[in-house]
């Protein structure tokens, strides 16, 4: 693998050519954020450039760019030398630069041919008919290329997401791409598949084929990367070659900064309350083992793992969105077996979910709807919307939590992320919780508004509810939790009291490896 | 579907010969192309996850236009028959263009475009029948619904409308099947930003299956209008709500993706089967005096026995959905293999 490298620096020639991708200075505004600011990157033929950063770093943005999704405010492009503009799909397309996207993009009612030349199809009108049997050939022999043993004409609705992602990698081969994006490609893969996956990346880099892999997994990007860059907030926040990464520096890149105390509110030293929630071997859907664990009251409990560790999942059976298949669960010592979340709010445990767009509210509707929303169906007067109630309601949240409104009438979806994220907590501290999930609480949320989250957090806790946090995070469930479980494939790997709370330990928790210290499973 | 529609023909033709008759058989051809042709038309739109609400309403302005333009009959201005065929499939060509355009570039919903077509076209047509009825006269047009080829004691055997039906089923298999633009119908409905992503021009796509939909519907009025030779406000009501119930029984899902042209012209032929089976349908008995009667249907069943049909249909067909889904669950690997050990590079 490395011979490549040493190869390159040994020939001169290569080295002075222009790289095969030059991105300079490329800015991107949307409303309200400073997505990308001035980045700059270089891609080479034959090389894997791991580009890493929390979420948020401008990592997905920076490379809908390229994919000519999204036009860029400012900055230029230039393949082999010549700058080029890239509006739209097509262009991209045409320069050679294939986008695989986290959500596969393929339709799921075609077969695998047909999905490999879908918008490439060789035909000179719309009206020419396909040649199937020409499709079908190509397609094996593209097929064989990224190791995939199946006929072309299997449909892709049968496939796993392993070889899914195969079928857009032999998509991206069959118009010659020379620059190839993965957008977290191993997130939703079992062991083995990434295994084949880096087999394949390896031998495109082998073909000549430039390959940016954006990745969280620490172990995967050493293992694969010619180079790795970082993104911190919008910018470039370093580079590193093979040679010089390591985990502690790409941590501290991606950071950027000494964890601050400051930052979080004090924690008062949760007096270890009772139990509110007992969770055993709880077996989620697709999860191969049962997790058990418990949360107390006052207590805030960290869930850390990777991307497609299972958490979301786990919160969502707990919440009644997609019932546990087998496990017990107690909420203040009585059954509780949630099969839909009205059950679960019904006994006062709630989510504020991760998407909080899509799950978390009514974006059409006005604050004093939205937070109204879980608790007025209980509040009629003869079976009427009791708006009066509604008002209280809506009042008395926005107060608590200092929504930056200019009334409760507002629709929330002129709000901002921190605002709106407010308004989810609010609605659910209006029906007193006992327990309260929060699936990353301050994604997508400014420092300033973070920080006021927390201070909430902090509160809820000490009027002694159970919170569940869920984060991507660290510096957040380092800062926050009094307790951290962290997942890693689905299984429980460990539990870190918070004087054992290190991002190393953390990080090698989450990365798979083995337990260091602290206990196991609860 | 096919299955179900043997077994439907098979009791019918036992509980009345007359089923198998030629002139019931010959009429109900007739009935399943001219819906086939506009059911075909408006599964392109389906097929991409749209949908055309106008084309009932379209079946009866082209009919309007024809008598309009090329009658000799009181209110007609008596122009020539080519005219006003031309005329009528140019109108209905360009109204679905409209439609497709307002769907695509103004990203408005279909139902609410095609809903405000539906109503609007229908107004058009009553305000140039004047709310009575213009009469074809003696147009030779009259020939083509009636006529036909083989003639057989004084009755075609094949009426002209299934030929037009033949002609649209070729050219809809190759469109929907062999062509790149049928990949692309697919693709859309199957998965939108996949297609977007892809590179496709789905807007052009999509504009061209409200073309095609609202010419379909025009080939189906000049059908309907030699067919029912009085024009009026009437024609076609409703006609897009059979369209979308065979287009569904022929096995398209309404979310898009999916469906055959076989299918449709199955599902288009149920529709038809049903309703004039529910006319013919009977069970001689005897009664008490030992003298032989009737039993038939109350022909005020019609829409509780379609209606139920088309929901047996769905629910089945979800049904399947559901099951197979769960055995894809049960079928993936639950228990991914141990973590990687360190890895060599």
């Amino acid at each position: 693998m490395t011979e490549s490298a040493i190869e390159r620096a040994a020939n001169p020639e290569q080295a002075s050519r222009p790289p095969l991708l030059a991105m300079r200075g490329i800015s991107k505004r949307f409303p309200g954020v400073l997505a990308l600011s001035g980045v700059s990157l270089e891609l080479r033929p034959g090389e894997v450039l791991a580009l890493m950063g929390e979420n948020g770093a401008g990592k997905s943005t920076l490379m809908k760019v390229l994919g000519g999704v999204l036009v860029p405010d400012g900055g230029e492009i230039a393949i082999d030398g010549t700058p080029v503009v890239l509006a739209g799909v097509r262009a991209a397309k045409r320069h050679k630069i294939a986008l695989i996207h986290q959500e596969l993009m393929l339709a799921p009612n075609l077969d695998i041919a047909s999905n490999i030349f879908l918008g490439n199809e060789q035909g000179r009108s719309l009206l020419w008919p396909i040649n199937r049997g020409e499709m079908n050939r190509r397609a094996a022999a593209l097929l064989e290329r990224v190791g995939l043993a199946l006929p072309p004409t299997t449909a892709v609705s049968t496939l796993t997401t392993g070889q899914q992602q195969m079928v857009e990698v032999a998509k991206a081969l069959s118009v010659d791409c020379r620059i190839i994006v993965m957008d977290e490609p191993t997130s939703s893969l079992a062991a083995a598949e990434s295994e084949e996956l880096f087999s394949i990346v390896r031998k495109l880099r082998a073909d000549g084929i430039g390959i940016i892999y954006i990745s969280h997994r620490m172990e995967e990007v050493l293992a694969l990367a010619d180079r790795i860059s970082v993104l911190r907030d919008g910018r470039n926040a370093g580079e590193l070659s093979r040679d010089e990464a390591s985990h502690d520096k790409i941590v501290a890149l991606m950071v950027g900064r000494e964890l601050s105390t400051a930052y979080f509110p004090p924690k008062t030293a949760a007096a270890a309350g009772e139990v509110v929630l007992d969770v055993r071997d709880l077996v989620v859907p697709g999860a191969p083992a049962g997790v058990s664990f418990d949360a107390r009251r006052g207590e805030i409990l960290g869930f850390a793992g990777l991307v497609g560790s299972g958490r979301t999942e786990l919160m969502e059976a707990i919440f009644g969105v997609t019932p546990a298949r087998s496990g017990s669960m107690t909420v203040e010592g009585r059954p509780f077996s949630p099969r839909r979340p009205r059950d679960a709010i019904r006994r006062g445990v709630y989510l504020a979910p991760e998407d909080r767009k899509r799950h978390g509210l009514v974006l059409p509707m006005s604050v004093a709807e939205n937070t109204s929303l879980p608790s007025v169906g209980e509040r009629t007067r003869f079976g009427l919307l009791d708006r009066s109630a509604e008002r209280r309601i809506a009042e008395a949240e926005v107060a608590r939590l200092r929504v930056k409104t200019p009334s409760i009438q507002q629709k929330v979806v002129t709000l901002s992320g921190g605002n709106q994220q407010k308004v989810v907590l609010g609605k659910w501290l209006a029906m007193s919780p006992k327990v309260l999930i929060l699936d990353e609480p301050t994604r997508g949320i400014d420092v300033g508004a973070k920080a006021e989250i927390y201070r909430h957090m902090a509160e809820l806790s000490a009027q002694g509810i159970a919170i569940l946090m869920v984060s991507s995070d660290m510096e957040e469930v380092i800062g926050m939790s009094d307790r951290v479980i962290v997942l890693h494939e689905r299984r429980l790997k460990g539990v870190l009291a918070r004087a054992e709370l290190t991002q190393q330990r953390l990080a090698s928790l989450m990365t798979g490896q083995a337990a260091v210290g602290g206990e196991t499973a609860a | 579907m096919l299955g179900a529609l043997c077994a439907v023909c098979v009791v019918l033709a036992i509980s009345n010969p007359d089923f198998v008759g030629q002139s019931n058989v010959v009429n109900t051809l007739r009935q399943i192309s001219m819906l086939g042709i506009f059911a075909l038309g408006s599964a392109f739109v389906i097929m991409t996850g749209g949908i055309d609400l106008s084309v009932g309403s379209l079946v009866g302005l082209t009919g309007v236009i024809i008598a309009k333009v090329s009658s000799q009959a009181s209110g007609g201005l008596g122009h020539s028959l080519p005219l006003g065929i031309a005329v009528a499939l140019a109108v209905a060509l360009l109204i679905g263009l409209g439609q497709g355009l307002l769907i695509t570039r103004l990203k408005l919903q279909p139902f609410i475009v095609t809903l405000g077509g539906m109503l609007l076209i229908r107004g058009v047509s009553q305000t140039i029948v004047q709310g009575g009825t213009l009469s074809l006269g003696t147009s030779p047009l009259l020939r083509l619904s009636n006529g036909g080829l083989f003639s057989h004691n004084g009755d075609p055997l094949i009426p002209y409308p299934m030929l037009m039906f033949l002609a649209v089923i070729a050219v809809g298999t190759y469109l929907l099947h062999f062509t790149v633009f049928g990949r692309y119908v697919y693709a859309i409905g199957g998965n939108r930003d996949a297609a977007e992503y892809s590179g496709i021009n789905v807007k052009k796509v999509e504009t061209l299956t409200y073309v095609i939909s609202a010419g379909l519907a025009g080939v189906a009025g000049v059908a309907y209008a030699a067919y029912i030779g009085q024009m009026s406000q009437q024609v076609g009501v409703a006609y897009e709500l059979y369209a979308i119930a065979a287009v569904v029984l022929g096995g398209c899902s309404l979310r898009g993706g999916e469906g055959t042209v076989l299918g449709i012209v199955i599902g288009s032929a149920m529709m038809r089967v049903i309703d004039n089976g529910i006319n013919m349908f009977q069970i001689p008995y005897e009664d008490s005096d030992g003298i032989p009667r009737l039993w038939r249907l109350n022909p005020n069943w019609t829409f509780v026995i379609v209606g139920a049909v088309i929901l047996l249909a769905v629910v089945l067909d979800q049904v399947v959905h559901i099951v197979q889904a769960a055995r894809r669950v049960r079928a993936a690997p639950t228990a991914p293999p141990p973590a990687p050990a360190e890895r060599a590079s």
